[in-house]
């Protein structure tokens, strides 16, 4: 499946901001199995003094850009051209280990592969996990059960036990509020897994990227519906990593594009910066648009 | 939040030192004097001076000698001199969360440590394997992280360690020394060796410090000095120059510049940065001075952008950029990471560096050394057990009382935990942390630290002290400070140190072997700095500091005279009950208020009476109450804190004495007539001598006239609010001569007056020669022509025939001042009570000052609005989420 994605933000601003310094983490991962980049490329509404290209620690493609002159608006626009190349998920292999067999072979893989997964393993700022996420992520993992199926049937239980809600958290909401709460958004989500997994002794790593939806039966699809999604892939020794969608209990297949991995959402926000000026007031909106070519 | 860390130990003794000095008797008799033979040695530790058997080592016999045939009450003398010397020079350091003020006087202990040039060597030697070590494993941690793929360092302590900052890997890894500087804590053992306790790699302090004690010493002990062969410290900042010369990107630019970037004047070390700024001839610079555009890094000053090669920072890393670092920080530069990343400036220590202070590392040291050098360290660490380890967490566990437990990264503001102080739920709360997350924890034994003779009130005690020593490496590797920064507990028995107040400072002294070659013995910073160039620039905070340290001085002075003026009349109404002196003290009373926005004041509200004396007591000598002479004072030495590497040595030691003099102010018996007068009339000659020396002694270039700005402004503003408070509506003819005689007094012109008009004081006469004047300094035709010129000299935008705004403003104030008639002015029209065009043209002239004021800070101070998230403060509107 190819997939034309439009990803446009826009800041007002309440007066003139002087200059602005800013990084994007807009570029869809090219480097993985399952998804190919095929073209790419970032607008600056006005146009940036300095831009620069990088990859950052985790591999992600980082855009950044500085401007210097007075402006009261910028628009971001990232249009990207990817193709999904996806198994079904009904062909996912079951686990052949244990989960106890995986936390012990994670901890212990000499690989490269093993030693970039540890780094998923530890806590980082928006995922320490407290004990009583840890507790409830337990319940899935009852002794000798088969890895996978007890992933699966945590991630179900997220989206059973959580109500989606856009009111009820912000970017910085602490997985324990999250948890206390029952509700939050698809990054609240994508946290609290991650929490509960790292506290089991599993590799798990923070995904964003988009997720294509699709109209209602009969109705046309509006232009800018689609969203930045979040979900979070695991670590098994030998297979790799396997990613898992607990804002719609879904293994991610075809319709999710994947742009950037970290360890959780502040290694990988998709737009970030420092401004001068710009008086007291900041507005800002996002469209996404996910096409099929 | 835009507050700097809390660093508990930053200077203090490291955390994490334990002393208890059991003291024996008296000791064998080898010594004549008191001094020596009252010393006592103490058991169970080494003391530097005395050996086992009580004698006194070779090292220390001439010190010893020296200071025996001196005698106590001599060394207390070059004590007190040396702490006046620290004083008068200004020598401070800040502590956190003190609502008493945050400034501390340096303590200087007389007696010095000594050090053979052989012990020296075993640690000079220790200490460059050390720090070769810790430069290898900061390239592996931000290069290929081998270290821990063979694992000889586990993941935790780089991945989960807060200090590791990962926009900053990969470094550049053709850089042979990214650890430019570093610095060690040494503690010495009863068995004699020395140990490190701790490791500084983010932005080491104290060699600043280590400088002052020295020039200190040599100016109270001078000819002990000269014959004790002391090896010299200058060598080590001109290899620290050259060091940071060799950073710089553009090797083909002969001077590159270097700037020393501060958190600020908040700062627990800020005058250190203000002298070694001075001293290495680098400009100083806050994180709002310098501005990154294009890809480089640009100092900001008088509406010019230099650029910046070198950035020697005492900033902690994570705090230099709010863009990919902490998103929270406002006291960094914004986009700084990515201009390092691309090459075109260098920063030292590397942002990253914080990554190396960890105490955990201690324990992987000896292998990790084997690993890269071949061989083992030969200055060993102090013992220590990182929890991550499940035998060694069983072990800490176990042991908690003998242990000092401490978190693996010193900015996470948790500080050092000496488990035996501690009460049993404590004790089990912090077993329960650790079990739950033990990498984050380690367990170090208490140093056992050696003792060191110090000037206490019972005579020369053993103290146990550690020494800091410093190293910084240039291309062909480091090269240490031979001496370094003692510090010593404040008591002998048995207590924790960690960055409280009541330690001392020492001198260290290592003793060569053969005559010391004088290196130009480092001067007084202001004398000779190693580079002039630093002063032709004037970042946005120092021109700032500047400007407003003079109109505070100007505030202040203008309070303090108006404040003796209503003394006098009160005491002339109290005393003699002279009813037109009540009139003209009501007039004032209420003026006074007006002029420094005092309210309510005594005249207020007949409902809330203040008493008048304790307003004036107040008026003078409450420093939080804003307005007072205090409050002033207080302010104008804070941004004098700022500048003081821009001020000569006679200015700040009328600062010190304009300091002291505001500490002992409001008590006495009798302490609104007698000790109230004294205490203005200094504050006012002491004012008087700072403006003097500023005149005199300080060059005319920009820097002076910001502070000539400053003063022309705020002198005119109070002279237009005098005016306007006192003569627009008037007095009754009787009362009016007395008003204007105690007008022209507080205006400072009463003499000039007296002398040109030889009468009565009248009004028209007054405006003469306060208002219109351009030749009596204190008058506001004075204080516009002179801002005039002063506009005149700074740079301009468009071309020599355009005005400035601020030219515009003054030249307009100028202007109607010049154009006013006084026979005018005084008028009272008919059918109104008060003189309408006085009103006018004073209310037109305040507008335009004040307007002029904030046209120089918008053009030449740092930005009004700083830095903040994309999105918001912080973010209001957050990035819109699925």
């Amino acid at each position: 499946m190819k997939y034309r994605i439009t990803h446009r933000t826009e800041y007002r601003y309440g007066g003139d901001v002087s200059l602005g310094y800013n990084e994007a983490h807009l570029t869809p991962r090219g480097d993985m199995p399952q998804q190919r980049l095929l073209s790419h490329r970032v607008e600056v509404e006005p146009t940036p003094a300095y831009t620069s290209r990088r990859q950052d620690y985790f591999g992600n493609e980082i855009f950044y850009f500085t401007l210097q002159r007075p402006h009261r608006r910028l628009t971001v626009t990232a249009v990207s051209e990817v193709e999904r190349l996806d198994e079904e998920p009904e062909l996912r292999l079951e686990s052949a280990m244990t989960w106890e067999q995986v936390v012990a072979a994670t901890a212990a893989d000499p690989s490269d592969a093993g030693m970039e997964a540890r780094k998923f393993l530890l806590d980082s700022p928006l995922v320490e996990p407290p004990p009583e996420v840890v507790a409830y992520a337990t319940e899935s993992f009852s002794p000798g059960r088969r890895f996978s199926e007890a992933v699966v049937e945590f991630i179900r239980r997220i989206h059973r036990d959580f109500t989606f809600d856009t009111a009820a958290t912000s970017v910085s909401t602490p997985v324990a509020a999250v948890f206390a709460n029952r509700r939050g958004v698809c990054q609240d989500f994508a946290h609290l897994a991650i929490a509960g997994l790292r506290g089991m002794g599993i590799a798990a790593r923070y995904v964003s990227g988009y997720l294509e939806t699709l109209p209602p039966p009969g109705q046309e699809k509006l232009v800018g519906s689609d969203a930045s999604h979040a979900w979070l892939a695991v670590y098994e020794p030998g297979t790799g990593w396997a990613e898992y969608d607990p804002t719609n209990d879904i293994i991610p297949s075809r319709q999710h594009i994947v742009t950037a991995l970290g360890r959780d959402y502040t290694d990988i926000s998709p737009l970030r910066g420092v401004v001068f000026g710009g008086g007291g007031s900041q507005e800002s909106s996002v469209a996404v648009d996910v096409e099929r070519m | 939040m835009s507050w700097y860390p809390l660093h508990p130990g930053t200077v203090g003794l490291p955390v994490g030192v334990m002393c208890e000095l059991q003291v024996a008797g008296a000791m064998a008799a080898i010594l004549e004097s008191l001094l020596m033979r009252d010393y006592p040695r103490p058991h169970g530790r080494m003391d530097e001076m005395l050996s086992d058997e009580g004698a006194i080592r070779d090292s220390w016999r001439d010190v010893a000698t020296a200071l025996d045939e001196l005698g106590v009450d001599a060394l207390r003398q070059r004590h007190q001199q040396a702490r006046r010397l620290l004083r008068e020079r200004g020598v401070t350091y800040n502590v956190y969360g003190d609502p008493q003020g945050s400034e501390r006087p340096w303590e200087l202990d007389p007696v010095p440590l000594v050090l053979s040039s052989d012990e020296w060597a075993e640690v000079e030697s220790g200490l460059h394997r050390r720090a070769e070590l810790f430069n290898l494993i900061l390239k592996d941690i931000y290069g290929p992280q081998d270290l821990i793929r063979r694992g000889l360092l586990p993941q935790e302590l780089i991945h989960a360690h807060p200090g590791f900052l990962r926009p900053c890997h990969p470094y550049d890894q053709r850089l042979d020394y990214p650890l430019c500087l570093y610095a060690a804590d040494l503690a010495r053992g009863p068995d004699g060796r020395f140990r490190v306790v701790g490791d500084r790699t983010q932005s080491p302090s104290g060699a600043g410090y280590a400088l002052e004690n020295r020039v200190v010493m040599s100016r109270i002990l001078p000819s002990l000095f000269r014959e004790s062969r002391v090896h010299r410290l200058a060598l080590f900042f001109h290899h620290l120059r050259r060091a940071l010369a060799e950073l710089a990107p553009n090797r083909d630019e002969d001077e590159p510049r270097v700037v020393l970037l501060t958190p600020g004047l908040m700062n627990e070390t800020y005058f250190e940065h203000s002298l070694l700024a001075g001293y290495l001839g680098y400009t100083l610079v806050e994180g709002s001075d310098l501005t990154v555009r294009d890809g480089r890094v640009w100092l900001r000053s008088m509406r010019r952008l230099e650029p910046v090669d070198v950035i020697l920072r005492r900033l902690d890393d994570d705090y230099c950029d709010g863009v990919e670092l902490r998103r929270d920080s406002m006291l960094g530069v914004p986009g700084l990471t990515e201009v390092v990343r691309r090459g075109r400036v260098a920063v030292a220590n590397p942002l990253g560096a914080g990554v190396l202070e960890n105490p955990a590392l201690k324990v992987f040291l000896p292998a990790i050394a084997r690993h890269f050098l071949g061989h083992d360290l030969d200055l060993p660490s102090v013992p220590t057990w990182w929890c991550g380890d499940p035998e060694s967490r069983e072990h800490v566990l176990a042991n908690l009382d003998t242990l000092v437990v401490k978190s693996i990264y010193r900015g996470g503001g948790q500080a050092p935990v000496f488990v035996s102080a501690l009460t049993s739920d404590q004790r089990t709360a912090l077993a329960r942390r650790i079990r739950a997350r033990p990498h984050l924890y380690v367990g170090q034994e208490h140093g056992r630290l050696s003792s060191v003779p110090t000037l206490t009130d019972a005579g020369l005690q053993p103290r146990a002290a550690v020494i800091r020593a410093f190293m910084v490496a240039g291309k062909g590797g480091y090269s240490i400070m031979p001496g370094g920064l003692a510090r010593v507990a404040p008591a002998s028995d048995s207590l924790s140190v960690s960055n409280q107040v009541g330690g001392q400072s020492k001198d260290i002294w290592i003793r060569a072997t053969e005559p010391v070659r004088t290196v130009s013995l480092l001067p007084s910073t202001d004398e000779v700095a190693m580079g002039a160039e630093s002063r032709a620039i004037l970042p946005p905070a120092a021109a700032a500091n500047l400007f407003w340290m003079s109109r505070y001085a100007e505030r202040a002075e203008q309070a303090a005279r108006a404040l003796r003026t209503v003394l006098r009349l009160y005491r002339s109404v109290t005393e003699f009950g002279d009813g037109i002196d009540q009139q003209v003290l009501a007039r004032l009373q209420v003026a006074l208020t007006r002029v420094t926005a005092t309210y309510p004041g005594v005249a207020s509200r007949a409902d809330s009476p203040v008493d008048p004396l304790q307003e004036l007591q107040s008026l003078a000598f409450d420093s939080r109450r804003t307005g007072t002479v205090a409050f002033n004072l207080t302010a104008m030495l804070s941004a004098s804190n700022g500048v003081r590497d821009r001020l000569t040595s006679d200015a700040l030691r009328v600062l010190t004495s304009l300091r002291l003099r505001l500490g002992g102010t409001g008590a006495g018996d009798d302490p609104v007539f007698r000790e109230l007068p004294a205490a203005l009339d200094e504050m006012v000659t002491l004012l008087a001598a700072l403006r003097g020396l500023e005149q005199d002694s300080m060059m005319h270039g920009q820097a002076w006239r910001f502070m000539e700005m400053g003063r022309h402004i705020e002198r005119g503003l109070l002279t237009a609010e005098w005016l306007r408070a006192t003569l627009v509506t008037p007095l009754a003819a009787r009362d009016e001569p007395a008003l204007l005689e105690a007008l022209l007094t507080t205006l400072e012109s009463l003499g000039a007056y007296r002398r040109r008009y030889h009468d009565t004081p009248r009004a028209e006469a007054l405006l003469r020669l306060v208002l219109l004047s351009e030749n009596n300094p204190r008058a506001l035709g004075y204080q516009l022509g002179s801002l005039r010129e002063a506009l005149q000299e700074l740079p301009s935008e468009g071309g020599p025939e355009e005005l400035s705004r601020e030219q515009r403003l003054v030249l307009e104030a100028y202007t109607s001042l010049r154009l006013s008639d006084p026979a005018e002015l005084v008028h009272v029209p008919e059918g109104r009570a008060d003189r309408a065009a006085l009103e006018r043209l004073l209310a037109l002239t305040v507008r335009d000052l004040r307007a002029t004021a904030d046209c120089l800070a918008a053009t030449y101070f740092s930005d009004q609005q700083g830095p903040r998230p994309l999105g918001g403060v912080p973010p209001a509107v957050e990035y819109p989420r699925s």
